[in-house]
């Protein structure tokens, strides 16, 4: 098995890992998955680094597995591990749904990612294309689910998508670019689950299709 | 032309299946005993209750025809052939010409037509609700193994179980994620096909008195025993055979057979050993909801034929 195999054998467990957030009851469970997948986002960053000889990627798989792995989770898990919505139905589309709509999401990204001719190796095409289908699959748990907590989690997977697909194009960045990304993504992180808390608080409810009227 | 070795090699495999299959039964009722922390029948019980049954009358219900007395036999001819025809000891087929996936989706449909017709044909309603809910479970199910032995076979480039398994064990299909998700899919449609707890909606002891099997009785009832226990065989061996061929021989020499008799016998009771605790740790699904985890299984084997269109 070579190096690039690796990587997009790596890059496909994303996409389960990212399943697991979506379908997960509870939004511990999900932060758990979500550490899960961050996990195996620094194990794609540590084989991408070995194999495309980018020592700057050692440094994000540092601070990915630092910010990711541990704080981001850990925020979740702290301010909204304990916040649920018993009223609320956990989701519009059934498992089997959501897993073939991944599935078709990964074709579909595939399809586009083919046709652009990319400067570096194309062997990585199909962890490109995963990376572009993790970031719509963020952005699909956004627009499906009606749970607000879900969709922060919709945004972090968004985010872990972009990230991948910075690395896989743009390896040789100065560490300074990861630390400013993963600092923005943090700081989102953590304002939204404020809000998130907020809203159940003052409003006694998690459902965004309630989010109809401002009251200060 | 099968040669002779072949051709011993495949019936040895389909009578030492046919002759664990009470075995691998009666291990799952002393786990089942053991997990109740009950002493249990012991190992042997099922070849007891086979001999017991072979011995008695066979009483026939008045308006049954000619299906019902003869599916028990379409079951076992149908079911050893495809005992046959399995990679069990060796990488390859031994008998290629049957050993490959169109066949074996037929022979399983077969099986299960037979059985579920026979339900109808004894003119117990019990028996009857009991078949056409194995005919619902097929057409559930059989979605599930077509697509994940169909993005199999695209992976070893070859519609013979021995080549997949070959391409299985050395990991050639070049796509390894789309090999595990099959593997998966696989390794859940096998689990519904051996009719255990939370899938086993046709037999529904408690609620339809056994399904298709109500009417039977006697000689007919020890070949069904036997067939429902060979079916679980023969299902686990697909997974362990095909997808997960360690410890197969690649060359057909009496030692390197003894050595993947052994490594079979040991996947064999960690297969039995796993979905003995699943059985026993969960309650029946309620039929109409079935259909939500199967077509879950649907979206693994999907995910797989995707993972190897990208080829991750």
């Amino acid at each position: 098995m070579t190096g690039l195999q690796l990587v997009n054998g790596l890059a496909s467990l994303l996409i389960v890992t990212s399943l697991l957030v979506i379908e997960a009851r509870g939004t511990t469970l999900s932060a758990i998955y979500y550490a899960l997948q961050s996990f195996v986002l620094v194990l794609v960053f540590l084989a991408l680094a070995a194999t495309v000889d980018a020592p700057q990627l050692f440094i994000w798989a540092g601070i990915a597995l630092v910010t990711k792995v541990v704080l981001v989770p850990l925020i979740m898990y702290r301010t909204l591990g304990g916040i649920s919505d018993p009223a609320l139905t956990p989701r519009r589309l059934g498992l089997a749904w959501t897993i073939i709509l991944a599935a078709a999401v990964v074709a579909v990204c595939f399809g586009v990612v083919s046709t652009i001719h990319l400067p570096g190796s194309s062997a990585l095409k199909p962890a490109l294309a995963v990376s572009l289908a993790h970031f719509f699959l963020g952005l699909a748990c956004i627009v499906m689910q009606r749970n607000l907590l879900k969709q922060v989690f919709g945004y972090c997977l968004m985010e872990n998508g972009s990230h991948l697909t910075l690395a896989l194009m743009a390896n040789r960045a100065p560490e300074l670019v990861e630390i400013g990304v993963v600092t923005d993504a943090i700081f989102a992180v953590v304002i939204m689950a404020i809000i998130g808390t907020m809203i159940r608080s003052r409003l006694q409810t998690l459902d965004v299709r309630q989010l109809t009227s401002l009251r200060g | 032309m099968p040669g002779f070795g072949q051709l011993a090699l495949a019936i040895g495999q389909a009578a030492a299946l046919l002759l664990l299959a009470p075995l691998a039964s009666g291990f799952c009722r002393v786990l089942r005993a053991k997990i109740h922390t009950r002493t249990g029948p012991g190992f042997l019980q099922d070849y007891r209750d086979i001999l017991k049954l072979l011995k008695r009358q066979e009483v026939v219900p008045k308006g049954a025809g000619i299906i019902f007395r003869a599916m028990p036999f379409i079951l076992m001819a149908t079911l050893l052939l495809i005992a046959m025809a399995l990679p069990v000891l060796t990488l390859a087929s031994p008998l290629d010409a049957i050993g490959n996936v169109f066949t074996f989706i037929c022979l399983l449909g077969l099986v299960r037509f037979f059985f579920s017709l026979s339900g109808i044909d004894s003119g117990n309603t019990f028996a009857g609700i009991g078949a056409s809910r194995e005919a619902t479970m097929g057409a559930l199910m059989e979605p599930v193994i077509l697509l994940a032995l169909f993005v199999a076979a695209l992976l070893a480039g070859s519609t013979s179980l021995g080549q997949i398994s070959t391409s299985f064990r050395s990991l050639s299909g070049g796509s390894i994620a789309a090999e595990i998700a099959v593997l998966f899919a696989v390794a859940f449609a096998v689990f519904v096909e051996m009719g255990k707890v939370p899938y086993d909606m046709a037999e529904a002891e408690q609620e339809l008195q056994d399904g298709p099997l109500t009417e039977y009785s006697g000689p007919g009832l020890a070949l069904l025993k036997w067939c429902v226990g060979l079916r679980q065989v023969v299902m686990a061996t697909i997974l362990i055979g095909v997808f997960l061929p360690y410890g197969a021989a690649a060359s057909a020499s009496f030692e390197t057979l003894l050595w993947a008799a052994l490594a079979f016998v040991a996947k064999l009771v960690c297969v039995f050993l796993i979905v003995g605790v699943i059985e026993n740790s969960v309650a029946r699904n309620r039929f109409f909801l079935t259909s939500r985890s199967t077509w879950a299984g649907f979206g693994i084997a999907t995910l797989a034929l995707v993972f190897y269109l990208v080829g991750l």
